[in-house]
């Protein structure tokens, strides 16, 4: 039985795991970091598998794991060195669709987003993910109008940081 | 384009994130979690452990003996008796609201059952920093009824008029022991909790002033 479950697992977060790469792209700016919350989300994926019914989709159950333990278990080591480099090979883009001036303005983009608040940071990666207001006030627990607000309000901010 | 929609354009590209083999997923989940939770179980039950070896600790004879000195008996009967029974209620309570955290829950509910779990902990240090103090202040009133050596210094400090001086070293002591003791404490949860909790209590500051 725990075999069977544990197969399951393991197929859906082969199939599923660039979501998890997604969440510890917008909290971690390091790839030792990036590497320890994704074993770190798996765990715990793990430990609530045998409560995922399957009536909701994987990616839904998974979204509120996974941004639960960034946000709030996830533990970060300390590193002798405090990099704030991300890693820009996982986010390159083809080589025919390469644009200088598009790459620059993304990383500018990523730099900001590293320095918001963590439950700013869900609310970007909500926002990236096209997440209806629904399920973002469900995943972090308040209501869908102050989701709305707060969104707005990050994204003003996230404005603000690039262009001060 | 502008900025935020360029980044969603991106965002929703197929990267090329390092592929992680079924494998590696199957060491991962033989790892042991190093979660905040795991870490408020290990404080808190090292802090209950504490607690309940202090108690053993100073059940000796030699305690015994001076609860029969000072006519403590029947104080310490019933204190040990609410001692255990609050022992008992808080086990059950931190057990049941450890099993309340749970991370498919809402971010605001799991942080909030993180920090009940913690409060309760809190609670009940808090009862054993009072308790134990309340024990100190009857040992040392006892002290003055029924201990011989001290009933001499305070005859004498009475004859010479320096009882008040006597008083006033007996109130300062308490005192200071008592700061000593919360001070201990105090600096017991900057440090441990303040590291482990800084972060979630942030957060959750946060959320709850989305809410206002």
């Amino acid at each position: 039985m725990e075999q069977k479950l544990e197969l399951s697992f393991v197929q859906q977060i082969k199939e599923h795991q660039n979501l998890i790469h997604k969440v510890c792209r917008i909290y971690t700016s390091c790839g030792d970091d990036h590497n320890d919350l994704f074993q770190e989300i798996t765990i715990q994926l793990w430990k609530a598998y045998p409560q995922f019914r399957g009536d909701s989709k994987f990616t839904t159950w998974a979204y509120r794991v996974a941004l639960n333990t960034a946000i709030t278990l996830f533990r970060k080591k300390k590193r002798d060195i405090n990099t704030f480099e991300i890693n820009d090979d996982i986010h390159k883009i083809d080589f025919e669709e390469y644009d200088f001036e598009e790459e620059e303005q993304l990383k500018i983009m990523y730099k900001a987003i590293h320095q918001l608040g963590d439950i700013e940071k869900a609310l970007v990666f909500m926002y990236l993910e096209d997440k209806n207001y629904k399920e973002i006030s469900e995943t972090l627990g308040i209501s869908e109008v102050n989701a709305r607000v707060k969104m707005n309000r990050v994204k003003t901010k996230l404005k603000q940081i690039i262009n001060p | 384009m502008e900025g935020l929609d360029l980044l969603k354009k991106d965002w929703q590209k197929e990267r090329n994130f390092p592929k992680i083999t079924e494998h590696e997923i199957y060491t991962m989940i033989h790892k042991r979690s190093s979660s905040i939770v795991k870490w408020i179980l290990v404080i808190s039950v090292l802090e209950i452990s504490f607690w309940i070896g202090l108690n053993f600790l100073l059940s000796d004879e030699k305690q015994k003996e001076m609860v029969n000195l000072y006519h403590l008996n029947i104080f310490m009967e019933i204190t040990t008796v609410i001692h255990w029974a609050v022992l008992v209620v808080f086990v059950f309570l931190f057990y049941k609201n450890f099993r309340n955290i749970s991370n498919i829950s809402s971010t605001k509910s799991l942080m909030s059952s993180i920090l009940n779990v913690r409060k309760i902990v809190q609670y009940y240090v808090w009862y054993n920093v009072i308790v134990t103090f309340l024990i100190f202040v009857a040992v040392w009133i006892s002290m003055f009824f029924y201990d011989e050596n001290l009933g001499k210094i305070f005859k004498k400090a009475t004859d010479s008029g320096t009882e008040i001086g006597v008083w006033f070293g007996v109130g300062l002591s308490l005192i200071i022991m008592a700061f000593l003791i919360c001070g201990f404490l105090w600096l017991f949860y900057r440090v441990i909790y303040g590291i482990l909790l800084r972060r979630l209590y942030k957060n959750y500051k946060e959320l709850e002033k989305i809410e206002l």
